[in-house]
């Protein structure tokens, strides 16, 4: 990186890249709604988690505003290696069944996702229009990416996937929030970051009351009264 | 260029497609042996395999029509005639006049029908669970891979396959456009390892009932006859291997038809298809088939990825 300074990219390359990386992310949350694996579900989160601390550097870098590199490492810490070892250690632990529960299969998800692609750009188009900024296309991504996330918590039944889908709808609220406004304060970053982490952990725990009180973490149960 | 560089260059293009297509099959086979801990056979194996089949003698059952026997030439002459219309190693073919990519793929079509029909016309079990399993692989692959291409030649702005190599090519840059030819390519890749039969779709390596699905269709033929179906189903990878490497990444193909520019892009094409061959290998020995019915999941990833690349075109276009 020595040497390169944002001057020698030109503008048009330097925000192809950033749609480059918003692009995988986009990429990954298909993947992550077409898997049945639940572990390969946490590892696709966390190479998620990787491109979205990379595009928040691009932006960093591109932008110099520097603190948005502290969030792209926070990421990486949080949403790439914590997050995924709970979760993996929860799998493991409780003897989950390793295969993903449905309430809408693979092939009508990922239809209705790419429903929710189109959407999220022709609802994006009017704002992305009027934008100068060198990540406005992200923005239609990032909006992409919660509606996903939202699809997936909806769609998959097991309380481990329900939390990937959760942390989805985040990743995409942090590159909306880097490609509408380059990054929130500092201060409100590393409030949201504590917040996913304590969320992870108590839905860790949770889970485990979950598969203690039903052998199972279908949060479907949770509609049927237990003593 | 003249009419006899022209049919020069498209003489040795044919030549090529015929000459180095079973070296890509050897190649496969070696990286997925050195990755099991085996020596593997030798690299030219798949060439003596041929000469040997074009010796021996044919045994065709009784209970075929004309349509068993003519197969093979059908399947070879169409895959042959797709060959002519893809650019390898000039970004311009000769004879691209003749056909685009819509025509590329119908030739590539005509060939997997006739091979469908082919395992159903003996009348044995194999044959006809071959050719239904193929049916579903490849109403699903289809759209796919005519979407995909759509969505390079939109950028490229023409379906002929010349001009969109040429316009690639000539596009400076790592990447030129992003997010519809990153999705683009993921869907053809997809779409290239269940079109060839290699192994998330189909496994070519083995003849166990569960898993087949091309060798089903032509398990039989002998001899001569099997000898120009797997030459044909070898042609048929290195084609989509080259149109995989070609549209996304032609950088280094002759735009001239100078002898040093046809020279380098005849290297740089085969530097490009052993990387992509090799990397076949590495995914077939990484991942495990799929079971028939999740082979549907897959193709529909490719699906999605080939329908966006497509949206994201107009819609990135369409916001100057």
């Amino acid at each position: 990186m020595t040497g390169i300074t944002p001057a020698m990219v030109p503008a048009d390359l330097g925000s192809q890249l950033v749609n480059l990386c918003s692009m995988m992310l986009l990429v990954t949350s298909f993947a992550i709604v077409a898997q049945r694996r639940l572990s390969a579900c946490v590892d696709l989160f966390a190479v998620q988690s990787v491109f979205l601390a990379v595009t928040a550097a691009l932006v960093a870098f591109l932008t110099g505003i520097h603190h948005i590199y502290v969030a792209a490492g926070l990421t990486i810490l949080i949403k790439a290696v914590i997050i995924p070892l709970i979760l993996k250690r929860v799998i493991e632990r409780l003897n989950v069944q390793r295969e993903v529960a449905f309430v809408i299969n693979i092939p009508p998800s990922l239809l209705i996702c790419g429903a929710l692609v189109i959407l999220a750009f022709s609802v994006t188009e009017p704002v992305a229009s009027i934008g100068f900024l060198l990540t406005k296309d992200s923005l239609a991504i990032a909006l992409a990416i919660v509606l996903i996330g939202f699809f997936t918590m909806i769609a998959r039944k097991k309380a481990v996937t329900q939390v990937v889908g959760f942390l989805m709808v985040e990743n995409g609220l942090f590159l909306g929030a880097a490609a509408a406004a380059y990054g929130m304060p500092l201060i409100v970053e590393l409030g949201v970051f504590f917040d996913v982490l304590v969320a992870g952990l108590i839905i860790g725990i949770y889970t485990h009351r979950l598969q203690d009180a039903f052998d199972s973490v279908d949060v479907s149960k949770l509609t049927g009264l237990k003593e | 260029m003249t009419m006899l560089q022209s049919a020069g260059i498209a003489l040795l293009q044919t030549a090529i497609i015929l000459g180095v297509s079973p070296f890509v099959v050897g190649l496969i086979r070696k990286v997925k042996a050195r990755l099991q801990c085996r020596r593997g056979a030798n690299l030219l194996q798949p060439y003596s395999d041929l000469a040997k089949l074009f010796k021996r003698g044919v045994v065709v059952s009784t209970t075929t029509s004309w349509i068993f026997t003519a197969t093979p030439y059908v399947l070879f002459a169409s895959t042959l005639a797709a060959s002519v219309l893809v650019p390898i190693f000039l970004s311009r073919v000769p004879l691209s006049f003749a056909g685009d990519v819509i025509t590329i793929v119908s030739l590539l079509t005509v060939g997997t029908f006739f091979l469908m029909l082919a395992g159903l016309d003996a009348g044995s079990a194999f044959g006809g669970m071959g050719s239904s399993r193929e049916a579903i692989v490849f109403s699903l692959t289809e759209p796919a891979m005519m979407l995909s291409i759509f969505a390079v030649g939109l950028t490229a702005g023409s379906t002929n396959m010349s001009t969109i190599v040429h316009n690639t090519a000539l596009l400076q840059g790592i990447v030129t456009d992003p997010p519809p030819h990153l999705m683009a390519l993921a869907a053809l890749f997809i779409v290239a390892l269940a079109e060839t039969g290699r192994v998330p779709v189909d496994n070519p390596a083995t003849h166990l009932e569960l898993t087949m699905i091309h060798e089903a269709m032509v398990l039989e033929y002998s001899g001569r006859y099997l000898a120009l179906v797997e030459w044909a189903s070898a042609m048929k990878l290195l084609l989509i291997l080259t149109l995989l490497s070609n549209i996304f990444a032609p950088w280094g193909i002759a735009i001239a038809a100078h002898p040093a520019a046809l020279a380098v892009g005849l290297g740089v094409w085969l530097i490009k298809i052993s990387g992509l061959a090799v990397l076949v290998g590495v995914i077939e020995s990484m991942f495990a088939k799929l079971r028939l019915f999740r082979v549907t999941d897959l193709l529909g990833v490719a699906f999605i990825l080939s329908l966006l690349a497509l949206v994201f075109f107009y819609i990135l276009r369409g916001t100057p």
